[in-house]
């Protein structure tokens, strides 16, 4: 797991304030959304949101996009680096 | 009636017949007669509405009845009469609306009860702090909180809306003479809507949205007591608020002896949740906003302008929960 994603758990932990639950216990691939790590569509917008505060990304308004990005850790982790160095450039 | 009732169509559905067709003409005949000309044409126009909607007619005096019984006050009762009022009263809402849209009803022909000082508030968040939600209700006008808002480019606030016909509201509010309200459409809370909204609360606008309609395409529905028997509610307000972890007042604007009130109450200082708890959490808001707005139906018993059916169809069981 790399910095990236492990601040990711992290603040999906802090955000959902999900008790009992550790880095350690959302590896970068488990599914974040039903069968995983039991996450709904409520939890995703509230995510959405603080990754919105915390890296500055937009999602645009195509849907389907977002939730693919929402899938696992490793999925965000992977849009949150896209979006940061498009800002870049 | 049940059976009825079950079968009626979504009022999303309905292309807002009464709605839509009499606003036009309604706008037309204004600019054309002048308002106290048109009085007359309207009420016969809303003649036709009341004869040739049966539905309708069933709706309104199944919530009269309600009403009656659940406040106790069989003056309430529905009659021909009564449920013709209810119609009647309507054609007036609609003129006041496009008084209100032409900038012809002024703040200071509105009496406002604000006890907590909401709308201050609305006013200084142009310079800073964040926004708030108001939940509207289709109890009165809710038209004329932009008469409360004095609705200059200056004031930030945002309809959101849940149905298609927003370009053609838009379209009619052009024609009306009226171009500051800002109208955005939400069919459903998606990721790219909320992180648009939280951007316009944290620049310090305010959302306005309606607590009393279901939309047709989101599930996101909580059925509560409402004057006796139990209705749908939408979530959706109420997740917004929770998201967006700000305050939520109520806004409600009623015609009480042909003068315009308008009711802004605190109900959540800031709305948040317990994960776990959240659907609980809701439910017990939405029902401390059903009691509320049932308080206010008895201020203004005729301004009750949903037409479609409201209730659930099996009826009686909220009266076994109460």
């Amino acid at each position: 797991m790399n910095a990236l994603q492990q601040e990711i758990a992290q603040l999906i932990i802090d955000t959902l304030n999900l008790e009992d639950v550790t880095v350690a216990d959302i590896p970068p691939d488990q599914p974040l959304f039903g069968e995983g790590l039991g996450l709904d569509s409520v939890d995703a917008l509230e995510l959405a949101l603080a990754l919105q505060k915390r890296y500055d990304i937009r999602i645009a308004s195509d849907s389907k996009d977002a939730r693919q990005h929402f899938t696992t850790v490793a999925t965000l982790a992977a849009f949150v680096q896209a979006q940061q160095e498009a800002c870049k450039n | 009636m049940n059976v009825h009732v079950a079968r009626e169509r979504h009022w999303s559905t309905q292309k807002e017949r009464g709605s839509l067709f009499l606003m036009r003409l309604t706008a037309l005949s204004v600019r054309l007669f002048g308002r106290r000309l048109l009085a007359p044409v309207l009420y016969l126009i809303v003649l036709y509405f009341f004869v040739s909607a049966r539905s309708a007619r069933r709706n309104i005096r199944q919530y009269q009845t309600y009403l009656a019984d659940w406040s106790d006050k069989p003056e309430l009762k529905p009659t021909l009469g009564k449920v013709f009022g209810q119609f009647i009263a309507f054609a007036d809402n609609l003129l006041d609306r496009l008084d209100v849209w032409r900038g012809r009803l002024r703040f200071e022909q509105v009496q406002l009860v604000d006890p907590s000082g909401i709308r201050p508030r609305l006013l200084r968040s142009q310079h800073g702090g964040r926004g708030e939600i108001l939940v509207v209700t289709h109890l009165g006008n809710p038209d004329v909180c932009r008469a409360m808002a004095e609705l200059g480019e200056q004031v930030p606030l945002n309809v959101l809306v849940h149905n298609r016909h927003v370009a053609q509201f838009n379209r009619l509010l052009g024609e009306a003479g009226d171009r500051s309200m800002r109208l955005i459409q939400v069919s459903e809370l998606d990721t790219a809507m909320m992180m648009d909204l939280s951007q316009r609360v944290e620049r310090g606008e305010w959302l306005a949205i309606a607590g009393d309609r279901v939309p047709l395409h989101d599930g996101r529905r909580v059925t509560v007591n409402f004057l006796g028997y139990v209705a749908a509610f939408p979530q959706g307000p109420w997740l917004l608020a929770g998201l967006l972890r700000c305050p939520v007042n109520l806004l409600c604007c009623l015609k009480v002896d042909g003068r315009y009130r308008i009711h802004l109450d605190p109900f959540l200082d800031v709305a948040q949740w317990e994960r776990s708890r959240r659907d609980a959490v809701i439910q017990q808001w939405v029902q401390r906003y059903a009691d509320h707005l049932a308080g206010q139906c008895l201020m203004a018993p005729q301004q009750w302008f949903n037409f479609y059916a409201y209730w659930q169809p099996r009826e009686k069981e909220a009266n076994d929960a109460t």
